[in-house]
């Protein structure tokens, strides 16, 4: 079996089972959404017994959804961008620097990460306060989300800077590269899927924070989790919940398209024909 | 940098005793124009909001202060109040709270006190064990009870008492479920239970081994019929699955069954009863904290949210029992027959050790 | 090292290590002096050990200690494995990768909350997989699998929502392998398992360390997806804390929180050295 069958059987294996993984939970979202108020949709009935898009309409037009998708996706990507910019020098010299105490160092960059919800939900958003970052909230949300997902972002680029050949940067020193032209060139090849992969990871996290991002933000900024979290607490609802989580979807797949096509151009086999 | 962050934290474990602004030393009427002149209030509740911004028009209309309400969760609203505590000035002007959430924390250092409004002997502080004192006013009573699918229960045959619905679990092995956290509804059913069988005094909340150990038959009882019945994950997760069919019977809140109901989420066949052993009475109060941007405007708030007039509303719109002795509340979802078999919550800290107890050797050994 | 030395590493460490330490650093502290009987929401603060010798005596407490482990480890574990074969398959590009590689990743992107409730939805008692299973006649009447006691519904939430995360980490580091040394180990007569084990395993075994770490620590702190589709009969640390802290115990609830701190750190530690010697043979 050549490997172009190979890969035709595995690729439609998968598709299948990815029609399991994603495709079914999201015709059930769908169906959900169109559930109509007047007759809830038991479990005796294949569809909805009455369909229409009045919960589309009520959410899109009644709820703060329009700010919040505004408010999260504008914060989701500067947290993504400043928390890269503050970790670049740590995962630097992580990666490439040899120091005593390197270990420990990289394993205190985890801290945020294993601080428990509701501790960083009261504690560190009251340490905001003291530090006088109340008075611009998107500013606070902001800073307070680049740092809590720093760990991603250094843990990440520290892997992209060891992958960066020393040969690479000997070549273009020897060669009389200024430092900019350097680092364009020795380094960034090797670091792109890392300053990617960073950057979709803190995003993502940006996006799902609920606990700083309420409140801090609240009233003034609402953010999608606060309306997941307030959909699908108390009052459940689930054909609300379901439309909330399909709007949510549609940016992100558009996202993801665009990033995939970024990574490819990223990949360093495909940019110099070998690794 | 670091010794100030720290010490500035510590002031976390200080009380804080500032008050709101002067208003102790004001007038009513000018309280009430204060009020106007702030002219914007900020009521954080984690429910029904919706139903809730339709009914403050008639305040917003009467006082001209326009009243915002946030999206939120409950415990979202109260960790803010609390990250919020040493701001000068905090986001919240009211803050709505299960009675069982404002016994978490110490009172006085967060919230004002509702001396300041004018005297109303109808309001209701002490609810469902709790005292509010000076801080907490209830403005929301609600009911456990068990609703039932009447398709599959006969409305004739409901049982009363825990021996009944042992026979109702042989029966009916896998129909009735309850939850045991995530809300209130499944601890009231097992509590009470807990009460019946082993034949406790809930309303002493001292702790004691003896006391803990009287407990046992309650917990025998439970897992002797652990097959028959069914553990679900919240208040939601319960109706829910009643609604869809899989449940016949569930503890429920009577409000968020009736608020789910008319949403279209849950069916309306779904009924609702008391029984006789006897279900827990609960409710949510306001309070406004200390750092309130908008102190007047709150107290005002507050005194219409538990005015005769408002509690009345409640009622008719949500079937909720009036807050207010002096209201109307002809329109209860319950027949008043059963409003007889209302329950207190259990005093702490008795209650927390049973609720662990409860977890621990039932729960836990499934 | 030199005084010049060491003030380049502790500048380049400020922005991001130093930022780390200093605000989540103040905020840890508090949570462990918390748990020793300060900073009290609603009593006196003083000190006291009495929240950890009373907690670590619960029977609950252990519980919730070897369940969260539990989760932990199996979660890393199974994304990492999923994620490693599909990584390699998706090295070169072929008709149709990218499709494949967009849709393997899909589920990063979809809101944790949103992936448990479409979940619990559909293997709910009259959800789509019971009334399908039951269409093919396989079982004939509907099966209770919400919540399950084996904590399946979490573990395959976990994975669904982590294995593109090791994928997209994963991706990266099994590209930056160059041809000539695959093409090399071919030559040399090594089999696929032995060119993985020998070659692919010690060139990404910093990648795979950070998902592994990363997804551990996460899963350890789960609390949403246990409280909507896990096990009635167990808590996780993360609900268990959360049900102190409603009881208004707050100085228990920190014990707990500091307790799940020091495993998530020390077991990320340990599962990250383990990993490395399975795929190296050795610590270095």
């Amino acid at each position: 079996m050549t490997m172009e069958q190979l890969n035709k059987i595995l690729l439609i294996s998968l598709l299948l089972i990815c029609a399991i993984w994603l495709i079914i939970p999201f015709t059930m979202a769908v169906l959900w959404s169109l559930v109509d108020p007047s007759e809830p949709w038991t479990a005796d009935k294949v569809l909805p017994p009455v369909i229409s898009l009045y919960r589309w309409v009520d959410m899109w037009e009644n709820s703060s959804l329009k700010s919040a998708l505004i408010a999260s996706y504008t914060l989701a990507p500067s947290a993504a961008i400043l928390s890269l910019l503050l970790a670049m020098p740590t995962s630097f010299a992580l990666g490439r620097l040899k120091f005593p105490g390197r270990e420990l160092a990289k394993m205190l960059c985890l801290l945020p990460l294993v601080v428990p919800a509701f501790i960083t939900a009261i504690f560190f958003t009251s340490l905001l306060y003291q530090l006088g970052l109340s008075s611009w909230r998107p500013g606070a949300i902001l800073f307070a989300h680049a740092v809590l997902f720093m760990p991603f972002a250094i843990r990440i680029m520290t892997v992209s800077f060891e992958q960066v050949r020393q040969d690479h940067i000997d070549a273009a020193r020897n060669l009389g590269a200024s430092h900019w032209a350097r680092f364009k060139v020795a380094y960034l090849p090797a670091l792109k899927p890392g300053i990617f992969a960073t950057l979709l990871i803190v995003f993502i996290q940006s996006i799902e924070e609920f606990a700083i991002a309420f409140i801090v933000g609240s009233p003034d900024i609402v953010t999608i989790p606060t309306l997941l979290y307030a959909a699908l607490g108390q009052d459940y609802v689930r054909p609300n919940a379901a439309v909330l989580s399909l709007i949510l979807v549609v940016p992100n797949v558009i996202l993801m398209l665009i990033l995939e096509r970024l990574l490819r151009s990223a990949n360093p086999t495909l940019s110099s024909g070998k690794g | 940098m670091l010794k100030t962050l720290i010490a500035s934290t510590m002031l976390l474990a200080s009380t804080a005793t500032s008050f709101a602004g002067d208003l102790s030393s004001m007038s009513w009427d000018d309280i009430v124009t204060q009020a106007k002149e702030e002219g914007k209030v900020t009521w954080y509740v984690w429910y029904l909001r919706d139903d809730f911004r339709r009914a403050v028009k008639t305040f917003e209309e009467e006082y001209g202060i326009s009243v915002t309400i946030p999206e939120g969760t409950a415990a979202g609203n109260s960790e803010k109040m609390l990250a919020e505590r040493d701001r000068e000035t905090g986001d919240i002007d009211v803050l709505a709270w299960g009675t069982d959430g404002f016994q978490t924390v110490e009172l006085a250092p967060l919230f004002s006190s509702l001396s300041i409004l004018p005297k109303d002997d109808g309001r209701v502080v002490e609810l469902a064990g709790f005292d509010g004192g000076d801080h907490v006013v209830a403005f929301w009573g609600n009911q456990t009870g068990i609703a039932y699918d009447p398709a599959h229960v006969s409305a004739d045959n409901l049982p009363q008492t825990p021996d009944e619905f042992a026979t109702f679990w042989s029966e009916n092995p896998g129909k009735f479920g309850f939850n045991y956290e995530k809300g209130g509804s499944g601890p009231s059913f097992y509590q009470n239970t807990l009460r019946v069988v082993a034949d406790v005094d809930f309303s002493n909340g001292e702790v004691t081994d003896q006391r803990l150990e009287s407990i046992q038959p309650g917990i025998d009882f439970f897992n002797k019929h652990a097959e028959n019945y069914v553990v679900t994950a919240s208040n939601a997760d319960s109706i829910i699955r009643a609604s869809d069919g899989e449940l016949w019977m569930v503890p429920a809140w009577e409000d968020h069954l009736a608020g789910l109901q008319n949403r279209g989420e849950v069916r309306k066949e779904i009924k609702f009863y008391i029984p006789e052993m006897g279900m827990n009475g609960g409710g949510n109060g306001v309070a406004i904290p200390q750092n309130a941007p908008n102190p007047a405007a709150a107290a005002v708030f507050v005194n219409w949210l538990t005015s005769p007039e408002t509690q009345s509303m409640f009622n008719r719109d949500f079937g909720t029992a009036p807050m207010n002795t002096a209201a109307d509340d002809s329109f209860a979802l319950v027949p008043n027959e059963q409003r007889a078999f209302r329950q207190v919550w259990g005093a702490q800290p008795f209650r927390g050790e049973v609720e662990a107890m409860f977890i621990d050797n039932v729960i836990l050994e499934r | 090292m030199t005084l010049r030395r060491g003030l380049l590493i502790i500048g380049l460490l400020t922005p991001g290590l130093g930022l780390i330490l200093a605000l989540i650093g103040t905020v840890v502290y508090i949570a462990v002096s918390q748990s020793f009987g300060f900073y009290s929401l609603n009593g006196i603060s003083e000190f006291s050990t009495e929240f950890w010798s009373k907690m670590v005596g619960r029977k609950i407490f252990k519980r919730s200690i070897q369940y969260s482990i539990y989760i932990g480890v199996l979660s890393a574990i199974f994304s990492v494995a999923l994620a490693y074969p599909l990584a390699i398959w998706l090295r070169k590009p072929f008709a149709g990768s990218n499709l494949i590689g967009a849709i393997l990743k899909a589920p990063l992107l979809v809101h944790g909350l949103v992936a448990a409730f479409l979940f619990v939805n559909v293997i709910s008692y009259h959800g789509i997989l019971n009334q399908f299973m039951q269409w093919l006649g396989i079982w004939s009447e509907p099966r209770r699998l919400q919540n399950d006691p084996n904590a399946y519904s979490v573990l395959i939430l976990q994975t669904w929502k982590n294995m593109p995360f090791a994928l997209l980490l994963l991706t990266g580091a099994v590209q930056s392998i160059s041809d000539d040394v695959l093409d090399a180990a071919r030559d040399l007569g090594a089999g696929k398992w032995d060119r993985f084990r020998r070659v692919i395993a010690p060139l990404t075994i910093s990648s795979m360390q950070a998902a592994m770490v990363i997804i551990f620590i996460g899963a350890v702190a789960d609390f949403s997806f246990q409280v909507i589709a896990g096990p009635t009969n167990k808590q996780s640390l993360s609900q268990l804390m959360v049900s102190f802290k409603g009881r208004g115990d707050w100085h228990s609830a920190a014990v707990v929180g500091v307790s799940l701190m020091m495993i998530a750190l020390v077991g990320s530690a340990i599962l990250a050295a383990v990993a490395r010697i399975i795929m190296r043979g050795r610590i270095k």
